[in-house]
């Protein structure tokens, strides 16, 4: 019953994700089809909540708030619209923009070899476990957290923008890279397409809501929930946090790799705007709104926010970051754990040990 | 040990399918049922908020004006116009997501927005597949042609290369020596290494010029303004500046540059995209001089240029605009063009479908306020404009220096790149 | 031989060019305004014709001729169907008598070719006919500019005429410099010296241009002058170049420091991260320009000390906002450092967007008071700018007045208290929650004070503020968190290496590479510079 209980919230959103990513091609050509905007929006907000969940696994789950994360959705994001590129390139001989300005007569070396898809994304992994890796591992061992680690992940992520903002280092620079027209040898833009990309996320969101509560049911994410309430006494335990921590970093980091591939079809562009330091900051206030340490909650928060945000930059543009000013404010002071408070309001006792209700992995370095 | 009961997860699950289903398809469904009868959409990509706002955000209220006079008169095929502003935040996916939304659900009519490069490349493959309808109001780097968007103001060999042809002649000041400072991204350098082409077609030598690119939003500009001062002072022939960064750069840049001691008569400078929106905040008692270029000049002549000023002035009044009514600047009067444009094209056609308005655009001419009549061919989506040459006043304005006798064609595709 | 051919084509070549000028007792009036009125050709001949009339004209011609190219640069010159009128009285161009302007008066405008001609006669006019010693001191400034233009003669002629001593001195040793073509060689060579007296890159090319003047090879005392004057000018550039990167590596950090320093108090104190930070350094900046503009109503008379009267406003305004934040939001998150860097986000926001809906997004508009415009230049390329200046003693100031109150105040004795260990000054008694308030108060309003400090170099507008958030961050982590020494050398060493870089590789390349150092040297010593003696954070 118990465990019943624990799983419940998440199998049926699951369930409910899975749903939705079925019935969108399955009503296409009836009258209840999906419109192209709304299946379109619904595809990012899938690929959102699963940046919203490889956040709160390392912030909800470890204590560790990165305000960097855009990093890894940016290489997930550039790698594949790399792939993009060079397979239209290869099908429909479109040259991209970005070497028509820079006057170049062909693509840079590094981008040999990015027409073959599973060649693309060993590199996106291989490139996000080097940075994560060398980062997290250097970070961890001279024991950087806290606000600490949050600020200097910010700042790196500010570096890639600068360095993204380059257009001499053959990623399109300040403009991105955009004018995709093929994937995996499909026209992209049309109805299918559209719902398939749509469908394929939400496919990718449940998949790794699964993956990430298999994780955190199991002995590891006791081990985690242990290191982020008292790393010292864990560690006095003879527990190796380094390994523990360094190996959900670059876990989360991954997650958020693919949350970028997911992204980037379906926006049809890239650009360094996707390594700014707020789109990072948003990451956690999504997190913040849902729910930390719940992977429900992220997904809820991520979806939500988005929706609302998708929403009012149309309808009521200038309300918007008021709205979301105060909804932060009033979750900070209000409901610590997000919208799960809301949950919680008429229901049960508070969940999980009493120092999660308190405050989550705050604990000062 | 989350626990979690059935009730809660529905709560928090409703909340969520709120969010996705209720802003999203609800507004749509009950908007296309409309569509067909009523007034006819435009919509607006110019952001209010973020560090282009201060220039894109006037261009909204432009558009709305341009569209009041047309309803005045009675609107178009007898359909009222009614004017969607978005707000995409100078963050340039937004803009591609405003125009899906607006394309999309919205079915507007026609587009008018962007003010970067950046934005209008990244709005352009949603238009194309659309096949939707951009007015871009903004010069810009040429090298594109889409049948979806029109340019409304001018590509560089009809606009950049007569006023750097004016600072080489003898009527200018004889420059032998260019400084080119841009932001980095697809504008300036584009309009550079069209420059740089042009030169070495006029046999220039390498080593007089210079390139320096600084990130956006950019302010620090002591180093550069340094580095100028020595690039001038090496001899070999008179310098000038070709500015092309954007934003807030420019009154930053030209602070400093005065600060510095420099004044125009020393190395003049071409701010390619100085408007006197970006003067607002300056001392221009010592950049007297300095020289823009545009297709519009608030001080042209003419009975155009007279009512369009009046006309802005009452409507900030009016509507209680949050921008000076005293200011109007190029891409304002392009804007105010494009609607007008639009306009002609869609009763032209008789119809609000893209094809039968692009079909319709051969042979449009329009009063510009600039005081040229300035015309669309079938050839392209281009809009012969005229040119002129701003120099900086004390006013905080810019004088009428140079202005080309007639509206030349427009050339998409430069033959320098 | 040839040197005397040369000199006597030079010769001829001058007297042709100002054969106008010699014939200046038959000044053509009627037709030197025709010509100011009419194309960009016509009226540059036009103001060769003024030049020369100020360096060699008769008096009347002089008087009749200076109000014109005074008003032709002030564009007060009115061109209509029956000649011009100088717009300021009627007064017609050529006759001087009261007249109205026929039809619509045209202003014609100065070519920039045209321009520094115009302005090298008005100030010929000026430097021989003002009445005060101050404006004939200007239009010799002006003259300098362009030593190569000035006609010869009319220094000559201005300083046996002029009645103020250091003046005549002056204008004597511009004469003197302005010689560096004149046709007697001593002449040249003292010209040379004088002219190596102001080194800089331009002295410089002037003088590289002799080297391929024929009495270069011909006579050695020449030869030798120039050499010495190329060594002299060569030493004075790299000063000039060292002193200017100091000073450029100055500014810079006197602005970064001025950013970090209340955020470092805030940090060192409470550990929160203020994100709403670069928002108050602009709420600061928009306090002065409330103050300027209620100047210019209550007192015209003050409106250029603005920058100084709002000091007090600034601070008191944005620690006002630092204590009711502090008050209404953070202390509920004290114990949770996350939280409260996201709530400071979200009155970021809150405040960018507030001030966007009060004032609109553009350029706040900023009197420009005459001690922090300009600059004055100093040894070869390096000028001395007065805004940077400004920010540079202000960051002085601030750092004064910061060490004053940590160290000598009460208030400073308990903040340190608290900063050191928490835990224990709440034992002995001391407010650890009232600190905490002023603190950020203090904080707060130091945020508020950069803002006046750089209205005169920044743009004003609602996003100035997020310019600066992660770089100060990076200063206050990097000097170490809570000393105010760390902040100071801090942003001196980043200041310091950006501007080194910066010509190397660009300024994105030098931002990015300093941030990496930062991070890298984090890495390895993450308590910073200095770290603070006491229990660890």
């Amino acid at each position: 019953m118990m465990r019943l209980g624990r799983n419940g919230p998440i199998v049926l959103l699951t369930g409910l994700i899975l749903l939705v990513a079925v019935a969108m091609p399955a009503l296409s050509g009836t009258s209840l089809e999906v419109s192209r905007y709304l299946a379109n929006a619904i595809g990012q907000l899938a690929a959102f909540a699963v940046l919203a969940i490889s956040l709160d696994l390392i912030w909800g789950y470890l204590g560790i708030l990165s305000l960097g994360h855009g990093l890894f959705f940016a290489i997930g994001g550039y790698v594949f619209a790399m792939y993009l590129l060079k397979h239209s390139f290869v099908v429909t001989g479109t040259v991209p923009d970005f070497l028509q300005f820079m006057g170049w007569k062909d693509f840079p070396f590094y981008w040999a070899g990015f027409d073959f898809f599973p060649y693309a994304f060993t590199v996106a992994v291989l490139v996000t476990l080097l940075v994560s890796g060398i980062f997290g591992y250097v970070s961890f061992r001279s024991r950087v957290g806290g606000v600490y680690f949050a600020i200097i992940t910010q700042a790196l992520v500010y570096v890639a923008m600068l360095l993204m903002f380059r257009n001499d280092t053959g990623f399109g620079g300040n403009n991105g890279m955009t004018g995709f027209s093929v994937l995996f040898g499909w026209q992209m833009g049309t109805s299918g397409m559209i719902t398939a990309l749509a469908a394929g996320s939400l496919a990718v969101l449940a998949l790794v809501l699964m993956l990430c509560r298999w994780l955190v049911g199991s002995r590891f994410g006791a081990l985690m929930l242990a290191t982020r309430d008292d790393e010292i006494r864990l560690q006095t335990l003879g527990y190796e946090t380094l390994r523990l921590k360094l190996i959900v970093w670059c876990l989360s980091a991954v997650i958020a790799m693919v949350a970028g591939m997911l992204y980037v079809p379906q926006v049809g562009i890239i650009n360094p705007r996707v390594l700014s330091p707020e789109l990072s900051l948003e990451i956690a206030v999504w997190v913040a709104i849902g729910g930390r340490g719940h992977l429900v909650g992220a997904v809820i928060g991520a979806l939500l926010v988005n929706a609302v945000k998708f929403w009012l930059s149309s309808a009521a543009p200038d309300i918007w970051p008021f709205i979301l000013s105060g909804l932060i404010v009033l979750v900070v002071l209000v409901f610590p754990n997000g919208l799960m408070d809301l949950a919680k309001f008429r229901l049960t006792r508070p969940m999980g040990p009493k120092r999660m209700a308190e405050e989550i992995g705050e604990a000062r370095p | 040990m989350v626990k979690f009961t059935r009730r809660s997860f529905l709560q928090a699950g409703g909340v969520a399918a709120a969010g996705l289903a209720s802003p999203l398809a609800m507004p749509a469904y009950l908007r296309s049922a409309q569509a067909q009868s009523g007034p006819v959409k435009l919509g607006c990509l110019f952001s209010s908020s973020g560090t282009m706002a201060n220039l894109e955000g006037r261009l909204n209220y432009v558009v709305k004006m341009a569209a009041d006079e047309i309803n005045a008169k009675g609107g178009v095929n007898g359909r009222t116009i009614d004017v969607l502003v978005s707000d995409p935040a100078s963050d340039w996916p937004l803009y591609a997501q405003s125009a899906k939304q607006m394309l999309q659900q919205e079915k507007v009519s026609a587009l008018f927005g962007c003010w970067t490069s950046v934005s209008r490349k990244t709005v352009l493959p949603v238009v194309e597949q659309e096949n939707g309808l951009l007015y871009y109001p903004l010069h810009f780097e040429g090298d594109e042609n889409s049948k979806n968007v029109v340019y409304v103001n001018s590509p560089p060999a009809s606009s950049v290369l007569p006023a750097v042809d004016y600072l080489m002649g003898e009527e200018g000041v004889s420059a032998k020596r260019f400084f080119m400072l841009g932001s980095d991204y697809v504008w300036p350098r584009t309009i550079n290494k069209q420059l740089k082409g042009y030169f070495k077609s006029k046999g220039i030598p390498e080593t007089a010029w210079k390139e320096e690119y600084v990130p956006f939003g950019f302010s620090n500009f002591q180093t550069l303004v340094n580095q100028i001062r020595a690039f001038a002072d090496q001899g070999g022939g008179q310098p000038v500046v070709i500015l092309t960064v954007v934003g807030n750069s420019i009154p930053d840049f030209m602070r400093e540059f005065a600060n510095q001691g420099i004044l125009a008569t020393d190395i003049p400078v071409l701010g390619l995209d100085m408007v006197e929106a970006d003067l607002e905040g300056l001392d221009t008692a010592k950049l007297v001089g300095h020289l823009n270029c545009w297709a519009y000049l608030q001080n042209a002549k003419g009975p155009a240029n007279e009512a369009f000023l009046k006309n802005w002035a009452g409507y900030v009044k009016a509507k209680n605009v949050p921008f000076s009514g005293t200011v109007s600047i190029d891409p304002m009067v392009s804007a105010y063009d494009s609607v007008h444009l639009w306009a002609m094209a869609a009763a032209k056609a008789g119809s609000f479908d893209v094809p039968e308005v692009s079909k319709a655009f051969a042979g449009l001419t329009f009063d510009c306020p600039s005081g040229y009549k300035i015309s669309m061919t079938g050839e392209n989506n281009y809009v012969a404009r005229g040119v002129f040459i701003g120099s900086v006043n004390d006013k905080q304005g810019f004088d009428i220096l140079w202005q080309s006798k007639d509206t030349p064609k427009p050339v998409p595709f430069s033959p320098y790149g | 031989m040839k040197l005397a051919r040369l000199t006597a084509a030079a010769g001829l070549l001058a007297v042709l060019l100002f054969a106008p000028g010699l014939r200046a007792d038959t000044l053509d009036r009627a037709g030197l305004v025709q010509e100011l009125c009419g194309d960009a050709g016509a009226m540059g001949r036009a103001g060769t014709a003024l030049v020369a009339t100020a360096a060699s004209g008769s008096a009347e011609d002089r008087a009749f001729a200076a109000p014109l190219a005074r008003a032709v640069i002030d564009r007060k010159l009115g061109c209509d169907d029956a000649g011009a009128v100088l717009d300021e009285g009627g007064l017609d161009a050529i006759t001087r008598m009261p007249r109205a302007a026929a039809g619509t008066p045209r202003s014609p405008l100065l070519s920039l070719k045209n321009r520094p001609v115009f302005e090298l006669a008005d100030a010929a006019f000026a430097l021989r006919g003002a009445p005060a010693v101050a404006q004939r001191a200007a239009a010799l400034k002006t003259l300098e500019r362009r030593p190569a233009q000035i006609p010869e003669g009319l220094l000559d002629t201005a300083a046996a005429a002029e009645s103020d001593a250091g003046l005549k001195e002056q204008i004597d040793t511009l004469a003197q410099t302005a010689a560096l073509n004149a046709s007697d060689p001593a002449a040249r060579i003292r010209a040379i010296g004088r002219v190596a007296e102001n080194p800089s890159r331009r002295a410089l090319t002037r003088i590289a241009a002799l080297e391929s003047d024929p009495a270069y090879a011909a006579n050695p005392e020449f030869r030798a002058a120039v050499d010495a004057a190329t060594a002299r000018i060569e030493r004075g550039i790299a000063l000039g170049d060292t002193l200017a990167t100091l000073y450029n590596g100055l500014s810079f950090a006197s602005i970064l420091f001025m950013a970090a320093i209340g955020l470092a108090i805030i940090f060192g104190l409470m550990g929160v991260i203020n994100l709403a930070q670069g928002e108050l350094i602009m709420i600061g900046a928009y306090v002065t320009w409330l103050v300027q503009q209620g100047l210019r109503v209550a007192a015209p008379a003050l409106l250029d000390w603005y920058l100084v009267l709002a000091i007090p406003v600034a601070f008191l305004a944005t620690a006002a906002i630092g204590i009711a934040l502090e008050a209404l939001l953070l202390r509920h998150l004290y114990k949770r450092p996350l939280m409260s860097l996201l709530a400071t986000w979200a009155v970021s926001l809150f405040l960018v967007n507030i001030v966007r809906v009060v004032f609109g997004t553009q350029n706040m508009q900023f009197e420009t008071p005459f001690y922090v415009s300009g600059g004055v230049p100093v040894i070869g390329d390096f000028i001395f700018t007065w805004n940077r200046m400004f920010a540079i003693a202000f960051a002085i100031v601030t750092l004064a007045l910061t060490w004053g109150v940590v160290r000598k105040t009460p208030l400073g004795l308990n903040i340190r208290a608290v900063t050191q260990n928490r835990d224990m000054a709440a034992c002995i008694g001391i407010p650890t929650r009232r600190i905490d308030m002023m603190a950020f108060g203090f904080g707060s309003g130091l945020a508020g004070l950069a803002g006046l400090a750089l209205s005169p170099i920044y743009s004003v507008n609602p996003q100035m503020g997020q310019n600066f958030i992660i770089d100060s961050f990076m200063v206050v982590v990097l000097g170490g968190v809570g000393t105010i020494a760390g902040t100071v050398l801090a942003a001196l060493g980043i200041g310091q290496i950006n501007v080194l870089i910066e010509p190397l590789w660009g300024a994105v390349a030098a931002k990015v590479i300093v941030l990496l150092m930062i991070i890298a040297f984090l890495q390895w010593r993450p308590e910073g510079l200095f770290a603070v003696k006491g229990r660890r954070k």
